[in-house]
C-alpha cells in the first residue's frame, strides 16, 4: 500500500474531510489556508485564502457547493466551493473550534473557544440564502456552555439534535427546539478530540486524549464499544462498508522530546468494530495524526498529521479479504 | 429477691432522711453532717468503694514476678557466693533480678531450691520458658516454675473438668501452589505503588488472575526466597501471606520498615527501618524475627550506612554475619549470640560473602602500605582459613559465588598508578583480573583471567561451569563466555562483539542467557543466546525496559518498564526463552513484576537423569496437551466473538429498521434527492472525466 502524500500545507494538519461523493478531499491546517484535493490522484484543486489564523475546523455540505471553516482569527467563513470565494464571514469573540453543516445543509453550527474572558458558545446559523449579510444576521439559536468547552460537535437525528463532545470527556445531546440539554454522558476521562458519524447516522465514534476511542448510539448515547490504545487518540472514523474503525493519534507533539518516532506511535490503527480487536497498523507520519477519514466508498482512507502531510491510502486487495473467524 | 426489695426500700428511706437533714439545715445554721445517733449504716464499704478496695495492695502482690528454681546444687555456706554469682549471671539474661532468696538448713546448706524475683512478670515468664529443664551439669537440671503456679495448682476446684478439646484449625497449605499439575508459575504485578496488587498464574495460552487486591501494600512487595510467603509493606510493619488464598500468615510490627531480608531457608526474616520511628525512639532499626512463631529474636541499631543486606545468612540459616570496621561478627542461631562470643578482628575487611551451599565465608581485606590485599576463605564454625590469596595493586574486589558453590570468582580491579588528590585516591591504568577458585578441588586451586578492558557485568551460569562478562567501552562492547574446567585455566568459548547491552541474565537452569541493554542508554535491546552452540536465537527490544525477570523454571522471560524509571509505556512483555514474544501488556503506573520462586526440586540426580532420558516419551503428551489448550482457547475466542457479533447484529438490525423508516424525512431534508448510497441518486449524477498525467515515456523513433 503506497500512499499518495499530499504536500501543500506548511504547518500541522488540523482536520481532513471528504465530500459526500468522495471525489474531493478537504484539508485544513494551522497555516491559515484550507486546501481541496482530488482524492483520486492527490492533485490540488485550490486553496481557500482569507483566514488570518490557524484553521481549526472545516466542513463541506452534502451538495459540495459550500464550504465552512472556523479559525483562530475569531471568524467562521462560508465559502463558495467552486470559486473559493468567501460568501460570508462571522466574527466571534474567541477562536472557532468546531463547525458542521446540518444534514439538510440549511443550517450550520459552530462552537467557540472558552478564552480571552469569553465563554464557550454554540451558535446555530441559517445558511440557506447566505450572503455578505451573514455577519450581521442573528443566529437562530445561541447556547452558552457553562461547563467545559466544546471540543467537537455533530448534528444528529436529522437536524433535530446536536451532539457535543467536551474538554473533560462529557458528551451532551442538545434539543434544538428548546436549546436545552437532553442528556449527558461521561465515558471519557479526557478531552474528546473528534467525533464522526457512521454512514447511516445512527452511531458515532469519539476519540479522546484518554487513549481510547468509543462507539456510541446517536439517540440514547449508549456506549457500544471501546477501542483501547496506549497513546492519545486524536481522530477516529468508521468504515462505510466493513466493520472496521480506524484510529489516529500518538504522543502529543509537545511531549515528544528526545524520543524517536518509534516511541511516539504515530500509526493509524485499525480495529474491528464489534470485537474491539486491533488487526492492523499503517505507519508513515512522523508526528501525531490529527485527523483520519474514510473515503465514502470505503476503499481508501486518509490521514493528516502534525507533520503537515496528508496521506491518502488505497487499500490493497488483502485488506478486503482479511476476515475474523467467528 | 424479696430481700433485695427491702434493701432498696431502706436505701430510699436513708436518702430521704438525709434530704430532710439538708432541708432543716438550710437556714444559716452550721450544717450538721454527723449521722443521727440511731442511724445504722447499712451500706457496706464493699458496696461504696468496691473498685478502690480492689486496688489495695495484697501480700501476694508481685508474686507474678517470682520464679521458683528447683534442682539447684546444694552447697555449704562457703560456696554460697559462687552459686549466687552463677545463678545471677544465668538468670539475669531475662531481666533485672530484684530479689533472691536461698532457703538454707540450720547448718547453712542451701536446700536445693531458690526464689528469684524479677522486676516484671513478663521476665519471669520468659525465664520459665527458657530455663525449665535446663541442664546445668550432669547432676543438676533446673526445674523452673512461676510462683503463682503453686497457688494455682493448690486451688484446683473439686469439680474441675478438663477443657474441651478444640478442633484443630491447621495452617492453610502453604505449598499448594507447587501442586499445580502443569507446573504453571505464579507472578505478582503491582501497579501504582501497591494500590493494585494482582497475582497471576501463568497458564497457557492466557494467564489468569488468582488474586486481585486493592491497597494490599503501601510500597512494594517481595516473595520469600523459596516462594512460600508473599510480603507486603505497610507503615506499621510487614505482613506475610501464604496458602491457596493468600491469607495472612504473620505480621511483624516495625514501623517505617523499608527493607527486609529472608534467611535462605525461610526460618528468619530481618526487617530494617532506616529512619527509625519518630514516635518510638526505642525501636531498634533492625529486627530479626522468627517467621514461624512471629517472635522477635534479636534487634540491632546499625552504625553508619552499609550495603543491604547488612546481615548475611549462611545457606542453612545456622549463622549470620555482619561486617563492621575491621571486624566481622558472626552470630549463630537459634541462640542469636555471637559465635564463640567474640567477633573476628580482620584489619581492613572490605566485603564478605557466604557460599551459597557451604558454611564458608569469602572475604577480602584491602591493601595497607606494604601488606598486600588478600582474599580469604574461612570455614565456619571452626574458623579455619582454608585458602588465602594475596593480590597486589588492588583498587576494588567483587565476590561472585557460583550458585551451586562449585566456584568462586573474585573480580579484581587493579591499577598501575595511584595518586592522592585532595583526600581522594585516584587510580589510573586500570586492568581487571578474574580470580577463579575451584572450590571442589583439592587445595582449592586458583586460576586467573585478565582483561584490559573495563568490565560492565559479570555473571555465573547458575547451573554449569560457564560465566559471561560484558567488557569494553561503548560502542565497542563485547560479551565473552568462558568455561571453567577441572585442572585447567578458564577457556574462552565465544566472544560476541559490538553488542548493545549492559546486563546479563542467565536462565535459572543455565544454558540460555539474555543480553539486555537496560536503563536510559541501553534502549531496551534484548538478545537471546543459547550458549550450547552460541546461536543467537533472537535480537529484539523492549523500548526503555528496566527489568528482566526469568521465571523460576527458565521457560519464560519477562521484560518490564517500571514507572519507577519512566512514565511512558509502562508495562511488561512476556517472551519464551527463545525470545519469541508471547504477550504485550501495557499497564498504566505499572511498577513491579515478580515471579514466585520455587523450592529446589526434591528429585535426586538419578530421578532427574531418568526423566531426561525419557524426555521424548513426554514430548508427545505435552504437545497434545498444548494443542488441546490452543484449540480450546481459539474456540473460546470464536465463541466470544460470535456472541458479540450476535448481540451487535441484533442491535444494528433494530437501528437499521428505524433508519429505513426515516427515509421520507431524509428525502424531505435534501429536497428529494436520495443520498443514502453513493450511487442511489442516478439521475442527478454527472460523470466527469478527469484526465491526469500518469507517466511520461520517451520512445525514440529511428
Amino acid at each position: 500500500m503506497k500512499p499518495l502524500i499530499l504536500h501543500g500545507h506548511e504547518r500541522a494538519i488540523t482536520q481532513i474531510k471528504y465530500n459526500r461523493e468522495g471525489d474531493l478531499l478537504f484539508s485544513s491546517s494551522k497555516d491559515n489556508k484550507p486546501n481541496v484535493w482530488y482524492s483520486l490522484n492527490g492533485e490540488r484543486l485550490g486553496t481557500f485564502n482569507g483566514h488570518q489564523g490557524a484553521v481549526w475546523c472545516i466542513d463541506i455540505d452534502w451538495t459540495s457547493t459550500r464550504f465552512l471553516s472556523g479559525a483562530g482569527d475569531n471568524t467562521l467563513k462560508l465559502w463558495d466551493c467552486e470559486t473559493g470565494k468567501v460568501i460570508g464571514s462571522i466574527s466571534t469573540n474567541s477562536p472557532v473550534r468546531a463547525c458542521n453543516f446540518s444534514y439538510s445543509g440549511n443550517m450550520a453550527v459552530f462552537a467557540t473557544d472558552k478564552s480571552m474572558g469569553h465563554q464557550c458558545e454554540i451558535h446555530i446559523i441559517d445558511v440557506r440564502n447566505a450572503d455578505e449579510s451573514l455577519s450581521k444576521a442573528p443566529p437562530i439559536l445561541k447556547i452558552p456552555v457553562n461547563g467545559h468547552r466544546v471540543s467537537s460537535l455533530l448534528w444528529s437525528s436529522l437536524d433535530e439534535t446536536l451532539l457535543t463532545g467536551h474538554e473533560k470527556g462529557e458528551i451532551t445531546q442538545w434539543d434544538l427546539q428548546t436549546g436545552k440539554k437532553l442528556s449527558n454522558v461521561t465515558e471519557h476521562d479526557n478531552t474528546i478530540t473528534d467525533m464522526q458519524m457512521s454512514k447511516d447516522g445512527t452511531m458515532f465514534i469519539t476519540s479522546s486524549k484518554d487513549h481510547t476511542a468509543k462507539l456510541f448510539d446517536c439517540d440514547n448515547l449508549m456506549l457500544l464499544k471501546t477501542y483501547k490504545t496506549e497513546r492519545p487518540v486524536n481522530s477516529a472514523a468508521i468504515s462505510p462498508i466493513l466493520e472496521h474503525v480506524v484510529l489516529g493519534g500518538g504522543q502529543d507533539a509537545m511531549d515528544v522530546t528526545t524520543t524517536s518516532a518509534r516511541i511516539g506511535k504515530f500509526d493509524s490503527r485499525f480495529f474491528h468494530l464489534v470485537f474491539e480487536e486491533e488487526f492492523g497498523r499503517v505507519k508513515g507520519h512522523f508526528g501525531p495524526i490529527n485527523s483520519v477519514a474514510f473515503h465514502p466508498d470505503g476503499k481508501s482512507y486518509s490521514s493528516g498529521g502534525e507533520d503537515g502531510y496528508v496521506r491518502v491510502h488505497n487499500f490493497d486487495q488483502s485488506y478486503f479479504e482479511y476476515g475474523f473467524d467467528y | 429477691m424479696a430481700r433485695k426489695k427491702v434493701d432498696d426500700k431502706s436505701n430510699c428511706s436513708g436518702d430521704s432522711a438525709r434530704n430532710n437533714d439538708g432541708d432543716t439545715s438550710s437556714n444559716e445554721e452550721e450544717p450538721n453532717f454527723s449521722d443521727p445517733d440511731d442511724y445504722v449504716d447499712d451500706i457496706s464499704n464493699e458496696e461504696l468503694l468496691g473498685d478502690i478496695i480492689k486496688q489495695t495492695p495484697k501480700e501476694t502482690d508481685g508474686v507474678e514476678s517470682v520464679i521458683v528454681v528447683d534442682g539447684v546444687p546444694q552447697v555449704g555456706p562457703d560456696r554460697l557466693e559462687k552459686l549466687q554469682s552463677v545463678i545471677n549471671k544465668f538468670f539475669s539474661k531475662f531481666g533485672n533480678i530484684v530479689n533472691t532468696h536461698y532457703p538454707t538448713t540450720e547448718k547453712g546448706h542451701t536446700k536445693g531450691y531458690i526464689f528469684l524475683e524479677y522486676s516484671l512478670p513478663i521476665h519471669a515468664q520468659e525465664a520459665v520458658l527458657a530455663t525449665n529443664n535446663y541442664k546445668l551439669d550432669k547432676q543438676h537440671t533446673f526445674l523452673v516454675n512461676l510462683f503463682t503456679d503453686f497457688s494455682k495448682y493448690e486451688k484446683i476446684p473439686d469439680n474441675w473438668k478438663p477443657p474441651e478439646s478444640q478442633t484443630y484449625e491447621g495452617q492453610s497449605d502453604l505449598y499448594s501452589y507447587l501442586l499445580e499439575a502443569d507446573a504453571y508459575d505464579q507472578f505478582c504485578v503491582v501497579t501504582a505503588q501497591g494500590q493494585s496488587v494482582q497475582i497471576w498464574q501463568n497458564t497457557q495460552p492466557e494467564p489468569v488472575v488468582v488474586e486481585d487486591r486493592q491497597n494490599w501494600t503501601q510500597t512494594y512487595v517481595k516473595w520469600s526466597p523459596l516462594g512460600t510467603f508473599f510480603t507486603t509493606f505497610h507503615k506499621q510493619g510487614v505482613a506475610l501471606w501464604g496458602g491457596p488464598t493468600f491469607t495472612q500468615y504473620k505480621k511483624f510490627t516495625h514501623s517505617a520498615v523499608q527493607f527486609i531480608d529472608f534467611s535462605p531457608c525461610e526460618k528468619y526474616v530481618t526487617t530494617y527501618s532506616p529512619q527509625g520511628d519518630v514516635h518510638n525512639p526505642d525501636q531498634k532499626r533492625i529486627i530479626i524475627w522468627d517467621i514461624r512463631t512471629g517472635q522477635e529474636k534479636r534487634s540491632f541499631n546499625p552504625e553508619g550506612p552499609s550495603a543491604w543486606p547488612i546481615f548475611r545468612w549462611s545457606h542453612d540459616d545456622k549463622y549470620f554475619a555482619r561486617m563492621g570496621t575491621d571486624v566481622l561478627s558472626i552470630y549463630e542461631t537459634p541462640s542469636f549470640g555471637l559465635l564463640e562470643k567474640k567477633s573476628l578482628k580482620l584489619q581492613g575487611i572490605r566485603d564478605f560473602s557466604w557460599s551459597p551451599t557451604d558454611n564458608v565465608i569469602a572475604y577480602w581485606v584491602a591493601e595497607d602500605k606494604d601488606v598486600p590485599a588478600r582474599v580469604t576463605l574461612l570455614e565456619i564454625p571452626n574458623r579455619n582459613e582454608i585458602r588465602n590469596k594475596n593480590l597486589f595493586n588492588v583498587a576494588d574486589c567483587k565476590i561472585h559465588w557460583q550458585k551451586s558453590g562449585d566456584y568462586l570468582c573474585v573480580k579484581v580491579d587493579r591499577y598501575s598508578k595511584v595518586r592522592k588528590e585532595k583526600n581522594e585516591i585516584k587510580y589510573s591504568g586500570m586492568y581487571f583480573n578474574f580470580e577463579i577458585f575451584h572450590m571442589r578441588e583439592k587445595e582449592i586451586p586458583v586460576d586467573s583471567v585478565e582483561s584490559k578492558e573495563p568490565i560492565q557485568a559479570f555473571a555465573w551460569e547458575p547451573v554449569g561451569s560457564k560465566f559471561a562478562i560484558i567488557h569494553g567501552e561503548s560502542p565497542n562492547i563485547s560479551v565473552s563466555f568462558y568455561e571453567v574446567r577441572v585442572g585447567q585455566a578458564p577457556l574462552l568459548l565465544k566472544k560476541l562483539e559490538k553488542r548493545a547491552c549492559n546486563h546479563l541474565f542467565w536462565s535459572p537452569n543455565g544454558q540460555f542467557i539474555v543480553l539486555a541493554g537496560l536503563g536510559s542508554n541501553g534502549g531496551g535491546s534484548l538478545e537471546f543466546v543459547d550458549t550450547q552452540d552460541f546461536v543467537i536465537m533472537n535480537t529484539t527490544d523492549h523500548y526503555q525496559a528496566s527489568d528482566v525477570e526469568w521465571d523460576p523454571t527458565g521457560r519464560y522471560v519477562v521484560t518490564a518498564v517500571s514507572s519507577w524509571k519512566t512514565k511512558v509505556d509502562t508495562g511488561y512483555y512476556m517472551w519464551s526463552f527463545q525470545g519469541k514474544i508471547l504477550k504485550r501488556v501495557n499497564l498504566e503506573k505499572f511498577v513491579q513484576l515478580l515471579w514466585r520462586p520455587r523450592c529446589p526440586t526434591l528429585l535426586d540426580d538419578k530421578q532427574l537423569k531418568e526423566i531426561k532420558k525419557n524426555l521424548k516419551k513426554y514430548y508427545a503428551q505435552f504437545e497434545s496437551k498444548d494443542r488441546m489448550r490452543q484449540t480450546k482457547a481459539s474456540k473460546e475466542l470464536i465463541e466470544k466473538r460470535a456472541t458479540l457479533m450476535e448481540k451487535f447484529s441484533a442491535y444494528r438490525q433494530k437501528r437499521i429498521q428505524e433508519w429505513g423508516e426515516q427515509k421520507s424525512r431524509r428525502l424531505e431534508l435534501r429536497s428529494g434527492v436520495d443520498t443514502d448510497e453513493l450511487d442511489s441518486d442516478v439521475q442527478n449524477a454527472e460523470e466527469e472525466v478527469v484526465e491526469f498525467f500518469i507517466k511520461e515515456e520517451f520512445i525514440e523513433i529511428e
